[in-house]
C-alpha cells in the first residue's frame, strides 16, 4: 500500500517533468517512463522486500535525473514551473511555514476575490526559555492548485483593495507584512476602482506603509505583482520568474500578433530568455535581494525540507529589517550579518529573539530607508551623457536649491506672517483715526453748494473706444502652434460622422483654428505633444532640464538599439520623457510629459529617472508639479524588470513629493496605459483627461487574450474614467490652458508651494 | 387580431429585399473588389464595431471615403460604368439582394401589431431632450409615453416646433425615424406597446425567433 | 485672366441663385448650379438647365457641405464661387478655404479677412469707436471683472436718466454668446449683480470664458441700412444708398424693406431725417475705407426716436433687399442697375469703373417679402403645395422667384419658406404706396395642403403696412 502511494507520487513526478518540458527531453522521459512501467508490470511477481529495494532505485533514478534536468532548465522551463498546478501555493505555505493561522477576508469561493488570500499567522520563537509568539500579516495571491474559482491568481481591484485593506491594518497593529507574489498578473477589468487605479493606490500607500514588508516572489507578473511586492526586503524562490509582461505576451508584441492568432513557440522561448527574468537574472541586477534554492525542479507541497528553508528566510528578512531600524542592536545584527553566508541549516534562528514591533521613530527610519533603496535601483540602466563637470555642477545647484528652499519656505515663511499679520493691524487702525479727523471738514465741504455744468464724460465713458490689453490674445482661434497636418489641402472625416451627422472638416482649419476638435460634435482627434508645449504655457517660458539622459537597452534585447536609435531620430527626443519648468499665467511649474511618438510613450530606466528627478526638483523648489502624458502604451517591457521598476520608484518619488506638500496634477491626452497608470500617474489625487483619452490597465486585445471577455470599444475612453472615479475631470482641449490654470488656483490652496 | 401565422407565410412567399447602395455625397467612385454574386455583410461584432464589407471607395476633397454594406446580402448589380468617374450624390452604386433577417421580419409584422404614431407634416423629427437621454442611454424600450406627452421636436424650414405624442400609454417598441433625415407625413414615427399588447407583442417575437430562419 | 472665361459655381439655391445665374447671363459667363434632393423641383434648377443644359448641374447631398461644392467645383471647372446669401456667404472659413486650397478659386465677396474682422461684433465696435462712428453706449471689449460690470451699468443707468429715457434698460450679455443665447435685462441697478452673475456663470459653462458684454438696451428705434459696393482695390467704397427695413415680423424677420431709409421730403420727422441718413452713409463709407472693405456690404444702423444712430453690426454679403436699393438707383443716370451683376464683376477683378458723383437716386421703392406663412399665428411656416402664382407684369415692378408659375409646386421643407421677392418703383412715397397695394390687390397666390386646406400668405400683412412705411 505504501508501495503503492510511492507509485503513485512517481507517476505525478513523471507527468510533472512531462508537464514542464513538453516534447523537450524526450529520451530522459522515455527513460523513467519505461523504468517505471517495466516495474508496475513485474510489480506482482516480487516478493515485498525486493520490491521495496526496486521502488528506491527508481526514487534515485527520478532523483538523479531531475538533478540532471535541473541544470538544463531553460528560462521559460521554469515559467511553466511556476504555472505549474504541483507548484506549491500560498496555503501550502501558511501550513508549513507559520506556526499558526487565521484565514481572514474570506474564504475559499466565499471571498470578495479567492485569489488575494489574508491571513494573521504567528511564527513562534523560543529564545532561552520563553517562547514568543510573533504575530504578522501574510498577503499573497492564491493559485490553489488550480482551482478554478481562484482565477489563477490573477487579482481583481477590489481584490487588491483588500490587500491594501489588510496591510493598514497592519500598520495599525505593528506588525509586519509578509506578502508572497503569485500571480501572473493583475485581472485588468476596469470596474470600479480599475486595475490600474487600484494598483496604483497600493504602490502609494505601501511607499509610506510604516511597518516591515517583506515579499516573496515565486510569480510576478507585472502590475499584479507590484500591487503587492513594494518591500523592503524582497526575497524571490529560484525556479520563479519576476518580469513585466508574460513571454507570451512579449511574444505577441515582438511579433506583431494581432487578433486571435498566437506567437510561434520559439518566439516564446526566446522572449523569456531575452526578458531576464529568473531570480538569478533579478538578483544580478538588484531588484531581487536575495533567492531562495528551491530543490530540484521546483518546489512542490511534498518538499517539507524546502518550507523549512523558506521559513528560516522570512524570519531573517524580517529580523534584518526590523534591525536595520532599530536603535541599539549591535550583537544581534552581527549576528544577523554573519549568518548570511552561512546556509540556513547551520542557524539556529529561532533562539535569537528579535521583536518585530517597531517604535515610532523606527518607524520613520524604516520608510526613509525603503524609500532610499528603491532610489537607487535601475540606475546603471540608462545612459547619461553628461560630463562629469556638468554632473558635479548639476549636483551643486541642488544642494543650493536645498540651501534656498529651506532658508526661503521652512525659516522665514515662519517668521513672515506675523510681519504680514502685525503690519495689517497698524494699517486699520489708522485708517480709524483718520476717518475720525477728517469727518467735520467733509461735513463742512458736502454742504457747500457745487456748480455743476452739464458733463457729457458718462456719454464719452461709454461711447469712446476703451484700453482692451488682450486684444491680441490668440483670438480667432489662432494658436502659438499649429500641427503640420494643417497644412495639406484634404478634407477629414470624423469618426462620430455616422451618428452625430458631421461633415467632413478640412484639414487646416480642423488641425489649425479649431485644434483638433471636430465642429459638429466635438470629437478630439490626436494632437501632436508640441501642441500643448506651446499652446498650454506661457509663450518663451519652457526650459528644459536633464535631456541628456537617454533611453539605453540595458538587457541587451534582440532589436531593441535600432528601434530606440530609429526613435531618436524620427523624434529629436532622447527618451519618452521630456522634463521641463514653464510658467502657466506666470505661476511656475514643473512639467514631466510623456510623449507617444517615442516608442508609444513607454516607461523605461531612463524615464523614470527623469521623471523622479523632475519631481524631486518641483519639491525642491516648491513648484506644483504637473505630469501631461501625451500618451503612454506602458511600461516598456524590452527593459524587463528595470522597467517595470520605476512603479515602484516613481510612485515613491511621487509620494515624496506630496508628502512634503506638493501639488501633483495629472492630464492625459491620448492613450494611456498599463504600467505607468498603475503607478505615479495612476496615484494622484487630481487626475484629468482632455477628451482624446482612452484610460486604462490593458488595453482590448490583452483583456480579450487574458480574460476571454468581449469589451465595448468605448470601455476605456476618458468618460468611462470618468464614471468609474478614475479621473476627476474632462477638459475641451482648447481649454486646457484655461482649465489647467483653474485647476492650480483651486486645487493648490494653501497646500501649494508657489503661494 | 393579428394572424401571425399568416403573415410570416407572406413575407415567406418574397423574403427578399432589394436594397440599392448610393454614393452618400459627389465625389470619384472606385470599386472594390465586388461584382455579381458578391457575398457581403452588414456591420458585426458585439456592438457592431466592426464595419461591414467595402463595396467602393469614393474619393472627394482628397478624403477618400469607404463605402460599406450595411446588411448582408448578394450583390445584384454593380454599377461599373461609374468606375473612376465623377458622380452626383444620390447616384446608385450597387444593387443588393437582401434575405431578411430577424429582426426585420420582427419590425415589418410589429409594425402592424404596434400603435404607429404618424409625423403630421413632412420635416425632421427629434425626441425631446428629455426621452433622448433616456434612450440615448438605455434604449427606446425604457420610455414610457402618456397622451399628451411632450416627446419630440419637429423641425422644418428652419423653425422648430414641440410635438405632442397621442395614442394609449404604452412603452416605445420601434422607432421608424432617422436623425438629420426627413419624414413624409403619415409616416410612423414610432411604434408604441400599450400594456394590453404585451403578451401579444411578445408572442410575435417568439414566433419571429422560432420560425424565422435567416439566410445569407 | 479675362472677367469672360470665368465660371461661377451657383453655390446656393432659390430666388438668389436665379438672380446669379441671370446676372452671369449678363456678363457673358459660364456658371454652374447646385442642388439637392428636395430641391428637385426649385426654380433656380429648370433656368441652369434651359441656360446651361445639364452639364451646369450638380446633384449634392447639401448645401452645406463645403466639400460638395469645392468637389462639384474642381469636377466642372469652376474659376469662382458666388455664395449668395445664407449659408456660406459670411463663413470667413468658407472664403478662406476656397482662396486658399490647392486648386484656388475666387470667393465672390468680401475676402475672408474682411469677413473675419467684420463678423466679430466687439471687433466691429472697437473698429467703429476707433472711427468715432456712433455705437450703442456700453462696453467693447468683455468685463471680466464685477466691480468694473457695475460701474458700467451705474453709468449706463445715469446715462439713460440723463437722456430723459423713462424706463432705462440695460443688456447683459454673454461676450463668446450669440443668437440670443445668455442675454438679459436689467431694469434696477440692484438686480444687476444677480443677473451679472448668472450670466457670467451660463458663459462660463457654456463657452468656459467668463467675459460678459454690458450695453444700454435701445428699445424704440428704426432699422436702417446702408449699402456698400466697393471694387478689390478696397480704396474707393460707393454707397448705393440708404434702405428701411423696421417692418419685421414677431421672429425679428424682415417683410418689408424700403429704399430710401427715411423720405424727410413726404413726412414730418422729429429729427432731422436727411442729416441722419447723409451721417449714417459717410460713418459706413469711412469704415468700409478703414478695413479695405472689397466687395458688396450692409452696414446696418438703429436710428432712436430723438434721431441718434448707432451702428449695429456689418453684413459682409449680398442681401436679399438688395433690389430695392438697386430699383431707385442710377449709375450716370441710367436704369437698370443690377448689385449682383456688380457684385460678380468686382469680385472677379474688374474696377468699379464709377465714383459715387456717378450714382443718384430716383424716387421710392419698397420690396415685399412674399412668404407662405400665418401672420396671426406668430409667421408659422405654411406647408403644402402652391396651385396658383401669378401676375400681370408691369414695367414699374420686378419679380423675383424661385417658384414655378405654370405648374404646382411642393414648398420644400429644408429652407426658408420665402416665394418670392417684388419689387415695386414708385416716384414718390405716395405713389409708390398706390403701386404697391395695387400689386398685392392683383397678385394671384393659391394652394392648399394634404389636409385640404386653403393656403395662408402673408399678403394680408404687407397690405395692412403699406400704408405706414418710412412712418416713425
Amino acid at each position: 500500500m505504501d508501495i503503492d502511494k510511492k507509485i503513485q507520487h512517481l507517476t505525478e513526478r513523471l507527468s510533472y517533468i512531462k508537464d514542464i518540458f513538453g516534447d523537450k527531453q524526450t529520451e530522459n522521459v522515455r527513460l523513467l517512463e519505461t523504468r517505471l512501467e517495466e516495474f508496475v508490470q513485474r510489480e506482482n511477481a516480487l516478493p515485498l522486500k525486493e520490491k521495496t529495494a526496486a521502488v528506491e532505485t527508481i526514487e534515485d533514478l527520478f532523483a538523479f535525473v531531475e538533478k540532471k534536468l535541473e541544470n538544463e532548465l531553460t528560462p521559460m522551463d521554469k515559467v511553466r514551473i511556476v504555472r505549474h498546478s504541483q507548484r506549491i501555493c500560498l496555503r501550502d505555505i501558511l501550513e508549513n511555514v507559520y506556526d499558526n493561522y487565521t484565514e481572514i477576508g474570506g474564504k475559499d469561493e466565499n471571498s470578495i476575490d479567492p485569489s488575494m488570500l489574508i491571513a494573521r499567522a504567528y511564527i513562534t520563537r523560543r529564545s532561552g526559555k520563553r517562547t514568543y509568539h510573533q504575530p504578522v500579516m501574510v498577503i499573497g495571491q492564491e493559485k490553489g492548485h488550480g482551482e478554478e474559482f481562484r482565477n489563477g491568481g490573477s487579482v481583481t481591484p477590489w481584490g487588491n483593495a483588500k490587500a491594501l485593506h489588510y496591510m493598514k491594518v497592519a500598520e495599525t497593529e505593528n506588525i509586519p507584512v509578509h506578502t508572497f507574489v503569485f500571480t501572473p498578473g493583475s485581472f485588468p477589468i476596469e470596474d470600479a476602482p480599475g486595475a490600474a487605479q487600484q494598483i496604483a493606490k497600493n504602490l502609494y500607500e505601501m511607499a509610506g506603509l510604516r511597518v516591515p514588508i517583506v515579499s516573496i516572489f515565486s510569480e510576478g507578473g507585472s502590475g499584479g505583482a507590484e500591487a503587492i511586492g513594494l518591500a523592503d526586503i524582497r526575497l524571490m524562490l529560484s525556479h520563479g520568474y519576476y518580469s513585466v509582461i508574460s513571454p507570451e505576451g512579449a511574444a505577441a508584441i515582438e511579433g506583431r500578433v494581432r487578433g486571435g492568432e498566437r506567437a510561434g513557440s520559439e518566439l516564446i522561448e526566446k522572449c523569456a530568455m531575452q526578458l531576464k527574468m529568473t531570480a538569478e537574472d533579478n538578483v544580478r541586477m538588484g531588484y531581487i535581494d536575495h533567492a531562495i534554492e528551491e530543490p530540484a525542479l521546483g518546489a512542490r507541497p511534498f518538499h517539507y525540507e524546502f518550507f523549512r528553508t523558506l521559513r528560516q528566510e522570512v524570519i531573517r528578512a524580517t529580523d534584518e529589517v526590523v534591525l536595520s531600524v532599530k536603535g541599539f542592536t549591535p550583537f544581534r545584527a552581527m549576528a544577523l550579518r554573519r549568518r548570511r553566508g552561512k546556509t540556513i541549516e547551520d542557524l539556529d534562528l529561532e533562539n535569537i529573539y528579535v521583536r518585530w514591533s517597531l517604535s515610532s521613530s523606527a518607524r520613520d527610519r524604516l520608510v526613509g530607508k525603503r524609500h532610499k533603496k528603491f532610489l537607487r535601483l535601475s540606475r546603471q540602466a540608462f545612459l547619461d551623457r553628461r560630463p562629469f563637470v556638468r554632473r558635479f555642477s548639476a549636483w551643486w545647484y541642488d544642494k543650493g536649491w536645498d540651501i534656498y528652499s529651506y532658508f526661503k519656505y521652512d525659516l522665514w515663511r515662519k517668521h513672515q506672517k506675523q510681519v504680514i499679520y502685525a503690519v495689517e493691524e497698524v494699517d486699520a487702525e489708522a485708517r480709524v483715526l483718520v476717518e475720525k479727523v477728517l469727518r467735520p471738514w467733509r461735513k463742512l465741504t458736502n454742504a457747500l453748494p457745487t456748480t455743476q455744468g452739464r458733463d457729457d464724460s458718462k456719454e464719452r465713458e461709454l461711447t469712446m473706444l476703451s484700453q482692451w490689453d488682450q486684444e491680441d490674445e490668440a483670438r480667432n482661434g489662432q494658436w502659438s502652434y499649429v500641427s503640420s497636418r494643417s497644412k495639406e489641402d484634404r478634407a477629414i472625416t470624423c469618426p462620430n460622422a455616422a451618428t452625430h451627422g458631421c461633415l467632413d472638416l478640412w484639414a487646416p482649419d480642423l488641425f489649425g483654428e479649431y485644434a483638433g476638435v471636430c465642429n459638429y460634435c466635438g470629437h478630439h482627434f490626436p494632437m501632436e505633444y508640441q501642441w500643448y508645449m506651446h499652446n498650454i504655457f506661457d509663450p518663451g517660458s519652457i526650459f528644459e532640464f536633464n535631456s541628456e539622459v537617454e533611453s539605453a537597452n540595458p538587457l541587451g534585447f534582440e532589436g531593441l538599439d535600432v528601434k530606440l536609435e530609429q526613435a531618436k531620430k524620427k523624434t529629436n527626443l532622447k527618451s519618452a520623457c521630456t522634463t521641463f519648468e514653464a510658467r502657466i499665467d506666470n505661476v511656475k511649474v514643473v512639467v514631466a510629459m510623456l510623449v507617444a511618438p517615442f516608442r508609444g510613450g513607454t516607461v523605461g530606466a531612463a524615464e523614470g529617472e527623469k521623471f523622479i528627478q523632475a519631481a524631486e526638483r518641483a519639491k525642491k523648489k516648491r513648484f506644483p508639479f504637473v505630469a501631461y502624458v501625451h500618451g503612454t502604451a506602458g511600461i516598456r517591457i524590452q527593459e524587463g524588470v528595470n522597467g517595470v521598476i520605476q512603479m515602484a520608484r516613481c510612485t515613491m518619488a511621487v509620494r515624496r513629493y506630496i508628502d512634503a506638500g506638493g501639488l501633483y496634477l495629472v492630464l492625459y491626452d491620448t492613450n494611456s496605459y498599463a504600467g505607468p497608470l498603475a503607478s505615479f500617474l495612476g496615484c494622484s489625487p487630481y487626475q484629468f483627461s482632455i477628451r482624446s483619452a482612452n484610460i486604462g490597465f490593458a488595453g482590448p486585445g490583452v483583456i480579450k487574450e487574458t480574460t476571454g471577455m468581449d469589451i465595448p470599444p468605448d470601455y476605456h475612453n476618458a468618460y468611462r474614467a470618468l464614471s468609474r472615479g478614475h479621473i476627476q475631470g474632462i477638459w475641451d482641449r482648447r481649454d486646457a490652458r484655461h482649465n489647467l490654470r483653474q485647476a492650480l488656483l483651486t486645487m493648490g490652496g494653501r497646500n501649494l508651494y508657489y503661494r | 387580431m393579428l394572424d401571425i401565422t399568416k403573415l410570416l407565410e407572406e413575407i415567406k412567399a418574397s423574403p427578399y429585399e432589394e436594397v440599392v447602395i448610393r454614393a452618400p455625397h459627389t465625389g470619384l467612385v472606385h470599386f472594390a473588389d465586388v461584382a455579381e454574386g458578391t457575398r457581403v455583410v452588414g456591420p458585426t461584432g458585439m456592438w457592431k464595431e466592426i464595419p461591414g464589407t467595402r463595396i467602393a471607395t469614393m474619393e472627394r476633397e482628397h478624403n477618400p471615403k469607404p463605402i460599406v454594406a450595411h446588411e448582408k446580402g448578394v450583390i445584384s448589380k454593380v454599377h461599373t460604368e461609374l468606375e473612376g468617374r465623377f458622380v452626383e450624390a444620390g447616384t446608385p452604386l450597387v444593387h443588393l439582394r437582401h434575405f431578411l433577417s430577424k429582426d426585420e421580419v420582427l419590425g415589418i409584422i410589429l409594425k402592424k401589431a404596434l400603435y404607429l404614431f404618424n409625423a403630421p407634416e413632412r420635416a425632421k423629427y427629434y425626441f425631446a431632450p428629455d426621452a433622448d437621454k433616456k434612450i440615448k442611454a438605455s434604449g427606446p424600450k425604457a420610455v414610457t409615453v402618456h397622451d399628451g406627452q411632450e416627446l419630440f421636436i419637429m423641425s422644418r424650414m428652419k423653425r422648430e416646433a414641440a410635438l405632442n405624442y397621442s395614442g394609449p400609454e404604452g412603452v416605445i417598441y420601434a422607432v421608424y425615424f432617422q436623425h438629420n433625415e426627413n419624414v413624409d407625413a403619415g409616416a410612423p414615427l414610432i411604434g408604441v406597446c400599450p400594456p394590453d399588447q404585451v403578451g401579444l407583442i411578445e408572442d410575435v417575437v417568439i414566433r419571429v425567433q422560432t420560425e424565422w430562419i435567416e439566410q445569407d | 485672366m479675362h472677367t469672360k472665361d470665368h465660371k461661377v459655381l451657383v453655390a446656393n439655391r432659390g430666388e438668389i441663385a436665379i438672380r446669379i445665374v441671370q446676372a452671369c447671363l449678363k456678363l457673358g459667363l459660364e456658371f454652374v448650379c447646385v442642388y439637392t434632393a428636395e430641391d428637385a423641383a426649385s426654380g433656380h434648377v429648370r433656368i441652369a438647365r434651359e441656360k446651361g443644359g445639364e452639364k451646369s448641374l450638380y446633384r449634392i447631398a447639401s448645401y452645406q457641405d463645403a466639400n460638395e461644392l469645392l468637389a462639384v467645383a474642381d469636377d466642372s471647372g469652376a474659376t469662382a464661387i458666388h455664395p449668395g446669401y445664407g449659408f456660406f456667404a459670411e463663413d470667413y472659413r468658407f472664403a478662406r478655404r476656397v482662396a486658399q486650397r490647392e486648386n484656388k478659386l475666387i470667393f465672390i465677396g468680401p475676402s475672408w479677412r474682411v469677413i473675419r474682422e467684420l463678423g466679430d461684433k466687439i471687433n466691429t465696435k472697437r473698429l467703429a469707436r476707433s472711427l468715432g462712428v456712433p455705437t450703442v453706449p456700453g462696453s467693447d471689449k468683455p468685463i471680466y471683472d464685477e466691480m468694473e460690470a457695475e460701474k458700467v451699468a451705474r453709468q449706463l443707468f445715469e446715462f439713460q436718466e440723463e437722456q430723459g429715457i423713462e424706463r432705462p434698460l440695460v443688456l447683459v450679455k454673454a461676450s463668446a454668446g450669440g443668437g440670443g443665447m445668455g442675454i438679459e435685462e436689467v431694469y434696477d441697478i440692484d438686480l444687476f449683480k444677480s443677473v451679472y452673475r448668472r450670466i457670467r456663470n451660463y458663459s462660463l459653462r457654456q463657452f468656459s470664458d467668463e467675459g460678459v458684454l454690458i450695453e444700454q438696451r435701445v428699445l424704440d428705434f428704426n432699422h436702417l441700412e446702408v449699402q456698400v459696393v466697393s471694387d478689390r482695390s478696397g480704396k474707393n467704397p460707393v454707397h448705393f444708398g440708404t434702405r428701411n427695413c423696421s417692418i419685421q415680423s414677431t421672429g425679428l424677420q424682415k417683410r418689408l424693406e424700403i429704399a430710401p431709409g427715411f423720405d424727410p421730403s413726404a413726412l414730418q420727422y422729429s429729427f432731422d431725417a436727411q442729416k441722419v441718413l447723409d451721417d449714417i452713409t459717410e460713418h459706413s463709407l469711412a469704415m468700409a475705407r478703414k478695413v479695405g472693405y472689397d466687395n458688396v456690404g450692409t452696414w446696418e444702423w438703429i436710428v432712436t426716436r430723438d434721431g441718434r444712430p448707432f451702428l449695429m453690426e456689418v453684413n459682409t454679403r449680398i442681401q436679399v433687399e438688395n433690389g430695392v436699393s438697386a430699383m431707385i438707383s442710377r449709375i450716370r443716370g441710367e436704369k437698370g442697375v443690377d448689385l449682383i451683376s456688380e457684385q460678380i464683376r468686382i469680385g472677379l477683378g474688374e474696377p468699379l469703373g464709377y465714383t459715387q458723383q456717378d450714382v443718384t437716386f430716383e424716387g421710392v421703392g419698397i420690396e415685399y417679402r412674399l412668404i407662405a406663412e400665418n401672420p396671426d399665428n406668430k409667421f408659422t411656416p405654411w406647408v403644402g403645395c402652391i396651385e396658383q402664382f401669378g401676375w400681370e407684369q408691369e414695367d414699374w415692378f420686378q419679380m423675383h422667384t424661385h417658384v414655378p408659375t405654370d405648374m404646382p409646386y411642393d414648398i420644400p421643407t429644408e429652407f426658408d419658406p420665402n416665394l418670392a421677392l417684388a419689387i415695386i418703383w414708385g416716384k414718390d412715397l405716395a405713389h409708390v404706396k398706390e403701386r404697391g397695394i395695387e400689386f398685392l390687390d392683383k397678385l394671384r397666390l393659391e394652394g392648399a395642403n394634404k389636409a385640404g386646406e386653403a393656403l395662408k400668405s402673408n399678403v394680408n400683412f404687407l397690405r395692412a403696412k403699406t400704408p405706414v412705411i418710412l412712418k416713425f
